[in-house]
């Protein structure tokens, strides 16, 4: 009897077991134990597309910004990444062309990293790396800019005294002998996935019903958006649009006049991808504090935003590849002062003076 | 002892019958919407020359839109039932000149698991419709297509539902200058302009036989002007050397053309 009453028990149990549906038998969601790093942005920006194999940590986010800050990364130890990216200009450095080790400039304008975690259209002005990670890969080995080589550099940091447990506690690795580069350009994408907005611009203010805007902003936030027919549409949104102020998409702007493509001394995105409708194609940046970042345009030849407003509101020069919303704008002065009114708004000093964004000083 | 397995093994049997929670499986088939787009019967290639009313020249460097609601729908009495295929998506043309057989595959959408059986027609929403065009690109993940910063204008609280770029030369002298005002934009949104289309074709979805629809839009036909106010020429065809630009703001009625242009613009072939 006992044994008849196992053998019912047992079947039973069994049968009852293979009712379960199938749906209610979710995969565990394992935690990403490693992503211990609140990064705190605006409420109206977009989610951030932050790789999977390199997730913010407290421990990375710290490696990178020591990292990013080290003159360690250049050939004769004199240059960081933040020699041409300071925090106090919104992480550019006020000139048409940066100049590496070498003394030699570059062709192009130093982009300021403010919320570049966003971007997933392509990094440098072309566009001709994917991923942050891949970003950083590029300016140590650049012989114009830190001119080292990796396999050097990453010796050097195998010998320093400090970073191999900074490496250990942000990647968990064993040994000295696993820091690579690859480890390198995680930790300082990882601290540049943090340089965020804060919210404390004017228009930030504004938008949350904290401040006002004078009647000159008011009409160059209408013009910068065409919000009513009153106003000329001053055409800037396209590019520019809200919340980052960029869409980092690639337009030929009309500041080169070229009437065969091939002229283009620098030939942008064209170069990148092989097709002659990119050539003349830069990525729009983000106009997010661009009262700080002059000068303008991939190649700074424009000292000022008077200059930059003037150039639009002139229709721009001709090539082939001009984006057509680059059209004579004729803005009077006062409109144009208008705009440019609207842009100081976009100035975000906060950001700038962010002490988790400043060089520490290290032993 | 005996009567008590049997009896066991009867409530077993009832248990196990018990379970199927699911007695009537829906058979399912593969749907795949190839959109593809031309410009008066001719492949549409970006940057390459066509003729506009008046043989004008014209190019054009973007084209695009949001379909919504997309559905095939079977007539039920008066009414129609509706299966729908997609909720929203962007429909983007990319290719140039020089890209002639990426520009010839169009693009596709596919749709998993619908419904086999016969249908009177598809249903296509051309834009956002207004449940959606209250959100914004930030409820978004990057994903989404209605995630797109480049998509969304602040100004009228609205999706970009469609956008027409390009140039013409409005003064016959071989050269497509933006600077003497021959740049097209064409930027279409707001509740106002959102439009549907019904096609009504026999469709017969097939059990294990993914059924391919290919959408067609001629572009050309996104300009025809019935508003003698807006085609001065006569041409039936919108002024583009006077409406050269168009916010929906500003120029709702022609925006509101041009979308429901779309009704016109699209054809289908099984």
């Amino acid at each position: 009897m006992n044994k008849a009453v196992l053998i019912i028990a047992f079947l039973v149990t069994i049968t009852s077991n293979s009712c379960r549906d199938n749906g209610d038998q979710k995969p565990t969601l394992i935690p990403d134990s490693k992503s211990d790093y609140t990064l705190i942005v605006p409420e109206d920006f977009p989610e951030m597309e932050i790789p999977p194999n390199n997730p913010l940590t407290k421990a990375g986010v710290a490696l990178g910004k020591r990292l990013f800050f080290d003159p360690i990364l250049s050939a004769d130890s004199t240059m960081s990444c933040s020699t041409c990216h300071l925090p106090s200009l919104s992480f550019t450095d006020n000139n048409a062309f940066s100049k590496g080790i070498d003394g030699k400039s570059g062709r192009r304008s130093a982009m300021s990293l403010l919320n570049l975690g966003y971007n997933k259209n392509g990094f440098f002005w072309d566009g001709r790396v994917a991923t942050l990670e891949d970003q950083a890969l590029v300016p140590v080995e650049d012989t114009i800019e830190l001119h080292n080589n990796w396999d050097t550099l990453i010796e050097k940091i195998k010998q320093h005294k400090e970073y191999p447990s900074l490496f250990e506690k942000a990647f968990g690795i064993q040994s000295v002998s696993s820091i690579h580069k690859g480890l390198v350009v995680k930790a300082i994408a990882q601290f540049e996935r943090t340089l965020v907005s804060s919210r404390d611009s004017k228009f930030d203010k504004v938008k949350r019903g904290e401040a006002t805007f004078t009647p000159d902003e008011l009409i160059g936030f209408d013009m910068f958006f065409d919000k009513s027919p009153e106003y000329k549409d001053a055409e800037c949104a396209h590019c520019h649009n809200v919340p980052l102020f960029t869409t980092n998409e690639y337009f030929n702007n009309g500041i080169t006049e070229a009437h065969d493509l091939e002229d283009f001394e620098d030939k942008g995105l064209g170069a990148i991808t092989g097709d002659r409708f990119d050539i003349g194609k830069f990525r729009a940046p983000t106009l997010r504090n661009i009262e700080l970042t002059a000068p303008y345009m991939h190649d700074g030849r424009f000292n000022s935003l008077e200059e930059v407003i003037e150039h639009y509101s002139s229709g721009g020069k001709y090539s082939e590849t001009v984006s057509p919303l680059i059209r004579p704008l004729n803005l009077t002065k006062k409109e144009k002062r208008q705009l440019l009114a609207f842009l100081k708004t976009l100035t975000d000093t906060t950001f700038v003076k962010n002490p988790e964004f400043q060089a520490a000083v290290y032993n | 002892m005996r009567n008590l397995l049997i009896l066991t093994f009867l409530s077993i049997i009832l248990m196990s019958s018990s379970c199927d929670n699911n007695p009537q499986v829906e058979i399912t088939s593969d749907v795949k919407l190839n959109f593809l787009a031309n410009y008066n019967s001719e492949l549409l290639l970006l940057e390459k020359e066509y003729l506009y009313a008046g043989d004008m020249p014209i190019k054009f460097s973007h084209f695009n839109f949001y379909v919504a609601n997309i559905s095939l729908i079977k007539q039920n009495g008066n009414a129609f039932d509706e299966t729908e295929l997609v909720e929203i998506d962007f429909v983007d043309f990319p290719h140039n000149l020089n890209q002639v057989d990426e520009a010839e595959k169009g693009q596709t959408i596919q749709i998993n698991k619908v419904p086999v059986g016969e249908y009177d027609g598809i249903k296509i929403g051309f834009g956002v419709p207004a449940d959606l065009n209250r959100t914004k690109t930030n409820d978004y993940g990057p994903e989404n297509p209605l995630s797109m910063a480049s998509h969304y204008w602040d100004g009228w609280s609205s999706y970009i539902f469609s956008k027409i770029e390009g140039k013409a030369d409005m003064d016959f002298d071989g050269a497509f200058e933006t600077n003497a005002g021959e740049g097209l934009t064409y930027h279409m949104g707001t509740d106002d302009v959102y439009t549907t289309r019904t096609l009504f074709e026999n469709i017969t979805l097939k059990e294990n036989e993914t059924l391919e629809l290919q959408l067609n839009l001629d572009l050309k036909k996104l300009f025809l002007m019935p508003n003698p106010d807006f085609d001065q020429n006569g041409d039936g065809y919108l002024d583009i050397e006077n409406f050269e630009s168009v916010h929906a703001e500003d120029r709702l009625v022609i925006a509101k053309q041009l979308m429901n242009n779309y009704s016109e613009a699209i054809s289908l072939t099984e």
